[in-house]
């Protein structure tokens, strides 16, 4: 398997960023339903931490799993792919895409709304998007659930997809993107 | 013999003026005026805050600095962080307490020179019911019929008290706390 996308499989780089985003997707709303049940003290102060964090991490992968994706071929779909089927792919990939960015830059609105800034693992400070409101906070936070519910729905679209290809067409299309799966 | 009286009380005073500095004026800041931020390390971020209602008193003379004396009060439940749910939680009894310690007050009553010809208050900060000896710094700029005062000085959170229970642990709320003020002070006297 190699680094780079061909157009019949998913290099090693487009796997790592895909299932790590994943990974740190369900990570985030383990935390993030954590942060929100506490009251404020130390222990929600530490989940939001690491919430942030992670949001922040997330958005900076995006980036560079947008840039790797104009770098590289995109695997096609299979030949057989009904027309409905790859606009129905197609659509659901870029919200995807906008989703990965959209959550984190509403999670960085809500802190600079707050006037919590958002410190990346205690390492780096980043600056507030906005001046702290309380009005704008609550906007941002009512977006930020909406977005996730989105995420949820168009991630399940997404694997409803994979195991059709799976399990339906008997093709690649969900093998070439598993970690250590793939065609040659 | 009561104008005699008069006179000689006048004549006290003016002796009781000159041996504690007769250039020494009196200034004090006008209600609303002037900021009193903090700011601290929360989470790893550093997060600001200030004090709403605070008053100065000063009283100085350029020709004699050492002699010069500050009073601040601050009435700590006037801090504000923009979010009312950290206020509260900065009010409550594990923090500042402001129920019990209302009011956190700066008293100096001798001003000193560093050695890199700065001037500095030595004075004491009572916050939370705990007493300490401070220095902060003065930097005095003539502002119209007064001065504006400025300057910033760390203290740190758990000298005062401020952070029991859980809130002793210093690694989502840092132990050190940066003050900064800018008050304009007007002659009152």
């Amino acid at each position: 398997m190699s680094v780079r996308n061909t157009t019949r499989s998913w290099g090693s780089l487009s796997k790592a960023l895909h299932w790590i985003i994943v990974l740190l997707i369900i990570n985030q709303w383990v935390i993030g339903m954590r942060a929100d049940s506490l009251p404020l003290g130390l222990a929600k102060l530490q989940a939001l931490a690491w919430h942030k964090s992670f949001g922040i991490t997330i958005l900076a992968l995006a980036v560079v799993r947008l840039a790797w994706r104009w770098m590289n071929p995109v695997p096609d779909l299979s030949a057989e792919t009904r027309p409905w089927e790859r606009v129905l792919a197609k659509i659901s990939h870029l919200l995807l895409y906008a989703l990965i960015f959209a959550l984190p830059l509403t999670g960085w609105l809500m802190s600079s709304a707050k006037n919590y800034p958002v410190s990346w693992f205690g390492l780096v400070q980043l600056p507030d998007l906005v001046a702290p409101g309380e009005a704008l906070f609550q906007q941002m936070r009512g977006l930020h659930h909406k977005l996730f519910a989105a995420l949820v729905a168009v991630a399940g679209l997404h694997i409803a997809g994979a195991l059709k290809h799976h399990f339906i067409d008997r093709n690649d299309v969900l093998k070439r993107m598993l970690p250590f799966g793939g065609v040659k | 013999m009561t104008n005699y009286l008069c006179l000689l009380a006048a004549a006290v005073a003016f002796a009781g003026a000159a041996a504690t500095g007769t250039g020494a004026a009196h200034y004090t800041q006008a209600p609303g005026s002037g900021s009193l931020t903090f700011s601290f390390t929360q989470a790893g971020a550093e997060n600001r805050g200030s004090f709403r209602e605070f008053a100065t008193d000063l009283t100085y003379d350029a020709n004699n600095p050492a002699a010069g004396s500050l009073k601040v009060t601050v009435q700590v439940a006037s801090l504000d962080t923009r979010d009312k749910d950290r206020d509260d939680t900065l009010a409550g009894a594990d923090l500042f307490d402001v129920k019990k310690y209302p009011t956190a007050t700066y008293v100096a009553n001798a001003f000193a020179k560093t050695a890199d010809g700065r001037l500095e208050a030595i004075g004491k900060l009572t916050l939370r019911g705990v007493t300490r000896d401070l220095r902060i710094p003065l930097n005095l700029r003539v502002a119209g019929s007064g001065y504006e005062l400025s300057g910033e000085v760390t203290v740190k959170r758990l000298d005062y008290g401020v952070g029991q229970g859980d809130w002793q642990a210093t690694d989502m709320a840092g132990n050190e706390v940066k003050l900064q003020y800018k008050v304009p002070l007007a002659r009152s006297n």
